[in-house]
Formats: structure tokens, C-alpha cells, sequence
């Protein structure tokens, strides 16, 4: 082809494009739609800002205040502290004001204490007055569940209508190639979508100021794309496939009341069925008996602490425990805290592990539905998914063992062993059991931030690539099909 | 006569369409899909719960060498408690992705426990089950409208419309018989499944006959809707993009604008204040005179105001005394944060009248019993049965009775406080 035919041919597809546009400047439906979206996804896009804004704000006022509680507690027993315990705040991604994600459903506050794992308390949804699942209406959910809408209400007549009018024949007589109309249309569409996706640049901005990498949000940006592009596509082909517009109509908001709606919950109810997770309390009595051969770290006489004391009288090279330099009940306590920690991780771990594979068999269902691949790659970039929810359980675990043991190690080192099994004696042996106050500082100040990048994309990844062979089959249906477009 | 005739005539008419019958069929397997997923899902619930009571009671008497005293025995001993999902949850799940149905709990502060939220995979919560009474609230609704929005604007491009208006005699009862037969069509599809399964599951007949009645009210409506707007003068793809709009006002805008303003309006004391507050005053109390934790105790107890302390350096008495005056202390918080969540449930009840399918689940649902209401009443009974543990031991505590296992027989069951 000469650089010439091929200017050409890029003018027609423009021509094309342009008519399109036209057309639809003079369609009420289409700028009715159009403006309906735009107002949908600005006033979502302010009131989840805002919720989330003051979401992060309170959590984070909540945090500073359970720091400094901590941290005021005057002189005690360290063990009292190892029970008074803390509390962690999960705060929001900054793209949360985007796609909250698993935000509303999960717990947003954990009390950490000395011996247990305690669940994430408190999520939104319990405490929200309950208007149906579609109530929970985010920026993401409007660009997953109506900008396929919008585009089907504004595309659907494309090809079809020129079909209607007999407008088909003139324009192959004219010269112009099946493949050069429906390259117009989609261009027309196309640069659409381009327009719908500019309220996501201003979420996007805001979430860049509260200090997310301009690359996650390019990707975000390319992969809702990458979705509205599969609908332009379809919207298309269905709008090829038939003769009659109103036939073309009932079958789009067919596919997308399926593909959005229907066929996501059914991967649910197929996930939940075929990939079952026990539960805490089934995982923490299946714990129970792994735990008993541990040991009561109250307790140094304890069988189970044995070898422990041994060793303990060997490395110092004395007789008795009350010979020793150190708290000998602060040794105990920090060995039964880590070898309870370590049983207490392996079951966690076990948990988490089996809820993140059924929220990847889950994921797999995008091949059924491009729906369920663009909400897993949202909230995956989004730092909203279960991986950071998990991230968040982790955290709060290592915060946890490293006060206890923070506090055990006060216990051993400042505390005497003497004071301490005298402590129960009378008042003034009860005022001797305990250490400055200066040890609480091993409680570090915290703020849950999202994973690096990478880890976002390596979880996004089979979703990415779920949702790029939608559009490259569709596509190549849609090349394929170019043929159909005859009068 | 002809009437019948032309019933007839309309049924053939129906079953000879091929859409028509694609829609049938669709939501036909749609409900069988959503029913059986519903049911399996209510067989687990219950397997579950009974292997929990099983496994329970097994730790309870590995852990039975720890009890040394009454108070020990307070202590170790976890009860188990449970919401079993009712006769028609296998239609309508609702709440029991996101509020535990599951406690386990022992004599300690409550307050500390009950927060604690056993409720599995959020992902799954979050996208939401394919249950029945989204399937009936949401989808049909939408099935509905492909069914009737080109009633006439089909026939009329078929250019049939003023052949079968003339040869009709009366053209308003004509339309209103085809219109009429899809819906009739639809409902059955739609409750057939339903009907069965409850069959099955010994669904109390009053329920299933209520739920029927709801969906055929609900069905109505949208049937009623879809019948004013396609008899409007413009082309088929206005009607149908205008019966779209309907739907995701009333399924989507209105019920998220809604929810914003209810938690807007109704303000909840938050949940860490609440754990707070437990936390300080049960450890306060190590630190403060025994006295002035046993006085705030007896206030409210005045029946064992006649105990004697021990004196030792340990006191269950006191111990159990503290963990009842943290309880208390909270008490106002805890109640705020229930009753404010009620109200919140409460408006929302009002608000669905104006937003049908957020209407028509929760009213399934509390058919159901699987709403807010039903979660809350089930912590109630787990506040309940928290109380008759701690009756059960109180007077062993505080009439300082020498323990005995074999009494721990009798411990109250949570089942009993279910009957």
C-alpha cells in the first residue's frame, strides 16, 4: 500500500469517526447517558473521597491515641502490660478513594495481647444500614458495572443503524471497505471511552498527592481501558451480528446483565461450594491441641520448660533459679510466648493461605467474565484486595510479638526474681514487682502502608492476562466478522 | 368462549417464540442454580456448626484436668454458640457473609468477646452470593423488561400491529392477555425452583406461601411499569433504555444515596471506643483496692453483697467481680452502638418502600431471618447466655460452695436459652 492510499484510508476512518460523533451530538439518548454518567461517577468518585478521607483520618487520630495510652501507662509488672495489650488501626490505600475494595467488609481495628491471635473487629458493612449489595456504590463499581452501559446505550446502534437505513450499500459503493466503517466506529468509540475515563485521572490525582507512584496509576488507568475497549468490542460485533436494532439492544443488555451481574455471583456460589475455608473458631480448635504439649508460660514450673531451666542453670553456672541474674519467670514467659507464636503463626498462615487460594479460584472465573478480572486487578492495585488485608493480619502480628517480647525481655533483665514471686505478699511487695515505665517505648509507632508495586502486579498478573486474551479474542472475532458487514 | 380461544390462541403464540422461551429457560436454571447453591450452602452452615459442638466438647473435657476450682473452671471452659440457618435461608443468605454466626465464649468481660468476628473469606462477602433473592430482586426485574418492552413496538415494525388491533376486537385486552402470559410465564420459571427446594428443606408452608405472594406483588409492579411505559409512541430502544434507567435508579442510585444518608444521619459510637473503655476498666481494677471493684460490683448485684473476701492473694471472686464492672462500664456504649444500628435498620426499612428491589430482599431476607434484626437477636441470645453462665456460677462463687465437676452438668446449654 502506498503512503498515499493509506493517508486515505486513515482520513476515511476519521470521516467515519467524526459522522459518529456527530451523530450522537444530535442524540438526546446519547448526551442524556453520556451527562448521567459523568454525574454519577463525579459525585461517587467526591463522596467516597470524602468517606475515605475521613475514614483514614479517624483511624489514624484512633491509632496516635492507643500509641500514647500505651505508652502513659504508668509503673507495673511488665506481664500486666503484656495483657493491657494494644490496639492497630488498618487505614485506607490512598487509592481506596478509587476502589475501597475489601475496605467496608473488613474488620478495622485489632486488639493485640499477649498469647492470642485476636480476629480484625469493627468492619462497616455490620454496623451500615443494609440497602442491598449494589448499595456499596463506588467510583470502580460505576466504571465496571455503567461505563459498559453507557457505551452499549451510545454504541449499539453503529453498524446496525446504517443497516436499518440502507445507509449500508451507498457507503460500500463509495469505496469504503467493511473494515474501514467498523475502524471508524470503534475509533468513534473509542476515543468515547477515552472520555469517560476522565473522571479516573482525578481520583487518580488525588490519590498521587497522598502518595501513590504515578506507574500504579497508569496502570490502573491502562487496565480500565483495556475493560471499556473489550465492551467497545463487543458492543460492536453484537451491533454487526444483527439486523434489527432493537435486537441488537435486548441482546447487549443481555450479555452485560450477565456478565456483570449474574455470572460474578455465580463464581461466588461456585467458589464458596467447591473451595470451602474453615473458619476461625473450626482453625483455632484445631490449634487447641498443638497448643497443649506447649506449656503454660505463666507457670516456670512447668514441665514443659524442663530442658529450658537446664540450660538456663548450665549458661550461667549456678544451682538454683534463684542464683540467677536474670527473672527466670521472664525467661519463661518470652520461650512459652515463642513457641506459642510459632504454632499460632503456622495455623494463621494455613488460614490465610486457603483464603487466598479460593480468592484465586475465584479470580479464574474471569475467563468467564471480564467483570470479575477487572475488580481483582482494582482492588489488587488498589492495595484494597485480601493480599493486603492478610498484609495488614501480618503486621499487626509482628507488632505483637515484638512488645511481648519486648516486655518479657524488661522482665527478665529489670526485674528481680525475688521481688517477683513475692509479688502477691502484701501491698508493698506488690508496689516492688515492677519496672519503670520507661520500658513501655518498645512499642513502635504504626502505619499501614500498601505492598511495593511489584507485589501488586505479580498478584494483578493472571487477572491482567485473563483480561488482555478477552480483547485479543475478541478482536480477532470482530476482524473475522468484518466480513458479516453486508447490506 | 372466545375469551378462553384467545387465551389459548396467545399461550401457542408464547410458547412458539423463541426469545420468549430463551427468558423462560434462562431464569428457570437461574433459580434452580441460586436454590441449590442456596441449600448446599445451608447444609454446610449446619454441618459446621454441629462438628463445632462436637469438637467443643471434646476440648472441654481434654481441658477438664485445669479445674481446680470453680473459678478455674469458669476460666477454661469455652461455650460454644450458634445461629442455625433457618428453614428458607437457602433462599435468601443476607447477612451471614459479614456478621459471625458463630461465638465462641466463656465467663469473662462479654464485651471483649462479642465484637470478635468469625466470618470467613471477605472476597466472598464482597461480590456476594448468587442467592435466590437476588436473583428475584434484582435480575428478574431486568429479564421482565426485555420480556415486555417491545410488546408493540415489535409487532408494529412487523407492521402486524394494526392487522392484530382490528382483528383483536379489543385491542387493550389483547395486549394486556400477552402481556399477562409472560409475566404468568415468568413467575412460574421463577418460583417453581423455589417452591421445590422448599419441599425439600420442610420449609414452613406460611413462609413459602408469603414469599410467593412478595414476588408476585413485586413482579407486578415491574410488569405494570414495563405495560404504561412500552405503550408510549416512540421507537423500542427508547422505551427499553428508559425501563434501564428505571432499574438502576431504584436498584443502585437510590439505595446507595440512601445508605450514605441513614449512617450519615444515624452516628454510631465507634467499636474501639468501646473496646477501650472494657480495657481500661478491667485493667484498672488490678491496680485499684479490691473494695472499690467489689462496691461497684455489688451495686448491681446486690444479692451476693453478704460475701466474705478470702483472704489470699488471688481472688476468683474478685477476679470475675472486675470483669462484670468492665462489662457495666461499657454497658451504655455497647447499647448505643445496638440500638443506633437497629435505627439505622429501621429507616432503611422505610426508605425501601421508594427503592423496590432493595424492598423485596429484605423482605425475603427477614423472611429469612437472615437481615440485621435476625444477627442482632442472635447476639442478644449470646448476651442471654453469657447471664445464665454467669447465674449458674455466681452463687458457687460467692457462697464460697466447694467445687465439684460433676455439678458442671449442669452448666446451662445455649440451646437452652434458645427454647
Amino acid at each position: 500500500m502506498t503512503t498515499l492510499s493509506s493517508i486515505k484510508l486513515i482520513k476515511k476512518i476519521w470521516l467515519i469517526a467524526a459522522n459518529e460523533w456527530q451523530y450522537w451530538l444530535r442524540s438526546h439518548l446519547s448526551l442524556g447517558a453520556t451527562g448521567i454518567f459523568l454525574v454519577l461517577i463525579l459525585t461517587t468518585s467526591f463522596l467516597t473521597t470524602a468517606h475515605m478521607d475521613s475514614e483514614n483520618h479517624l483511624r489514624s487520630h484512633q491509632q496516635s491515641e492507643a500509641e500514647e495510652t500505651f505508652l502513659s501507662q504508668p509503673d507495673r509488672h511488665p506481664h500486666r502490660m503484656v495483657h493491657y495489650g494494644h490496639y492497630l488501626f488498618r487505614t485506607p490505600a490512598p487509592l481506596a478513594i478509587f476502589d475501597p475494595g475489601l475496605d467496608p467488609v473488613t474488620g478495622q481495628a485489632i486488639f493485640l495481647e499477649g498469647h492470642h491471635q485476636n480476629s480484625v473487629m469493627f468492619a462497616e458493612s455490620t454496623a451500615s444500614a443494609d440497602l442491598g449489595g449494589l448499595s456499596w456504590l463506588n467510583p470502580a463499581l460505576v466504571y465496571q458495572l455503567f461505563a459498559p452501559l453507557v457505551l452499549l446505550l451510545v454504541g449499539h446502534s453503529s453498524v446496525v443503524r446504517e443497516r436499518e437505513a440502507a445507509g449500508l450499500l451507498p457507503l460500500l459503493a463509495l469505496g469504503i471497505s467493511p473494515h474501514t466503517l467498523v475502524f471508524g466506529k470503534a475509533l468513534a468509540l473509542l476515543l468515547f471511552s477515552l472520555l469517560l475515563l476522565i473522571p479516573l485521572l482525578i481520583s487518580s490525582t488525588m490519590a498521587f498527592m497522598s502518595g501513590e507512584s504515578s506507574m500504579t496509576l497508569l496502570l490502573l488507568f491502562l487496565n480500565y481501558a483495556i475493560y471499556i475497549a473489550i465492551w467497545v468490542v463487543l458492543t460492536l460485533l453484537v451491533s454487526i451480528a444483527f439486523t434489527k436494532r432493537s435486537t441488537v439492544l435486548a441482546a447487549m443488555t443481555g450479555l452485560w446483565f450477565s456478565f456483570s451481574l449474574v455470572l460474578p455471583s455465580i463464581a461466588v456460589s461456585i467458589t464458596a461450594d467447591t473451595v470451602p475455608v474453615a473458619g476461625k473458631i473450626e482453625t483455632d480448635l484445631a490449634m487447641l491441641s498443638s497448643l497443649r504439649k506447649l506449656g503454660d508460660g505463666h507457670n516456670a514450673n512447668d514441665p514443659a520448660f524442663q530442658q529450658l531451666r537446664a540450660d538456663v542453670l548450665k549458661k550461667y553456672n549456678v544451682e538454683r533459679i534463684e542464683d540467677l541474674p536474670v527473672n527466670f519467670r521472664g525467661i519463661v514467659a518470652m520461650e512459652g510466648e515463642q513457641k506459642l507464636t510459632k504454632v499460632l503463626n503456622e495455623f494463621a498462615n494455613l488460614r490465610m493461605a486457603a483464603e487466598l487460594s479460593q480468592t484465586e479460584h475465584l479470580a479464574d472465573y474471569g475467563w468467564l467474565t471480564p467483570m470479575l478480572a477487572i475488580t481483582v486487578i482494582s482492588r489488587t492495585l488498589a492495595g484494597t484486595d485480601l493480599a493486603h488485608y492478610h498484609r495488614f493480619q501480618r503486621e499487626a502480628e509482628a507488632v505483637r510479638l515484638a512488645f511481648v517480647q519486648g516486655l518479657n525481655r524488661a522482665h527478665i533483665e529489670t526485674l528481680s526474681y525475688e521481688d517477683d514471686i513475692n509479688r502477691n505478699k502484701n501491698e508493698d511487695a506488690w508496689q516492688r514487682a515492677r519496672v519503670d515505665a520507661a520500658n513501655w517505648q518498645v512499642l513502635d509507632a504504626f502505619q499501614f502502608n500498601t505492598a511495593s508495586l511489584t507485589e501488586r502486579i505479580n498478584s494483578a498478573s493472571p487477572s491482567i492476562r485473563i483480561l488482555l486474551a478477552w480483547l485479543i479474542a475478541l478482536l480477532g472475532l470482530l476482524l473475522w466478522s468484518c466480513k458479516r458487514v453486508m447490506p | 368462549m372466545s375469551y378462553f380461544n384467545a387465551l389459548i390462541r396467545e399461550v401457542k403464540f408464547t410458547a412458539h417464540d423463541r426469545s420468549v422461551r430463551l427468558w423462560f429457560a434462562l431464569i428457570f436454571i437461574l433459580s434452580t442454580i441460586a436454590v441449590g447453591f442456596g441449600l448446599i450452602e445451608v447444609e454446610r452452615q449446619n454441618t459446621t456448626i454441629n462438628a463445632l459442638i462436637k469438637t467443643n466438647q471434646q476440648e472441654r473435657i481434654l481441658e477438664s484436668e485445669k479445674l481446680k476450682d470453680w473459678g478455674s473452671s469458669a476460666y477454661y471452659n469455652f461455650h460454644l454458640t450458634y445461629d442455625r440457618p433457618s428453614d428458607f435461608a437457602y433462599a435468601a443468605m443476607g447477612q451471614r457473609d459479614v456478621q459471625p454466626w458463630k461465638h465462641r465464649i466463656r465467663l469473662l468481660a462479654l464485651e471483649s468477646q462479642i465484637y470478635e468476628r468469625d466470618v470467613g473469606n471477605p472476597s466472598i462477602a464482597l461480590v456476594g452470593r448468587f442467592d435466590f433473592a437476588f436473583l428475584a430482586a434484582f435480575i428478574m426485574p431486568l429479564v421482565l423488561i426485555m420480556l415486555l418492552y417491545d410488546l408493540k413496538t415489535s409487532e408494529k415494525a412487523a407492521g402486524r400491529h394494526h392487522l392484530l388491533e382490528a382483528t383483536a376486537g379489543r385491542p387493550f385486552s389483547f395486549w394486556f392477555l400477552r402481556a399477562a402470559i409472560r409475566v404468568a410465564g415468568l413467575f412460574l420459571c421463577l418460583i417453581v425452583p423455589l417452591i421445590v427446594t422448599g419441599i425439600m428443606a420442610e420449609t414452613a408452608i406460611s413462609t413459602l406461601l408469603l414469599a410467593c405472594l412478595f414476588i408476585f406483588a413485586y413482579i407486578l409492579f415491574w410488569a405494570a411499569l414495563c405495560f404504561i411505559i412500552s405503550a408510549w409512541q416512540k421507537p423500542g430502544s427508547l422505551i427499553l433504555m428508559t425501563l434501564i434507567a428505571i432499574w438502576v435508579s431504584t436498584s443502585v442510585i437510590l439505595p446507595a444515596g440512601a445508605r450514605l444518608m441513614i449512617d450519615q444521619s444515624v452516628s454510631l459510637p465507634s467499636g474501639s471506643d468501646i473496646l477501650m473503655l472494657q480495657r481500661e476498666t478491667v485493667n484498672d481494677a488490678w491496680d485499684l483496692p479490691r473494695e472499690v471493684t467489689m462496691e461497684a460490683f455489688f451495686e448491681h448485684h446486690p444479692e451476693w453483697s453478704s460475701y466474705e473476701p478470702i483472704k489470699s492473694s488471688f481472688e476468683w471472686q474478685w477476679y470475675y467481680a472486675f470483669q462484670q464492672v468492665g462489662d457495666q462500664q461499657t454497658e451504655p456504649l455497647s447499647t448505643a452502638y445496638q440500638e443506633g444500628r437497629l435505627r439505622r435498620n429501621g429507616i432503611a426499612t422505610w426508605v425501601s418502600l421508594i427503592a423496590p428491589p432493595s424492598l423485596l430482599e429484605r423482605t425475603l431476607q427477614s423472611l429469612a431471618n437472615t437481615d440485621l434484626k435476625a444477627s442482632i437477636r442472635y447476639e442478644k441470645e449470646v448476651r442471654a447466655y453469657h447471664a445464665a453462665l454467669r447465674a449458674f456460677y455466681y452463687p458457687k462463687f460467692f457462697h464460697n460452695e466447694p467445687f465439684d465437676a460433676a455439678l458442671l452438668e449442669k452448666l446451662p446449654t445455649f440451646e437452652s436459652i434458645l427454647h
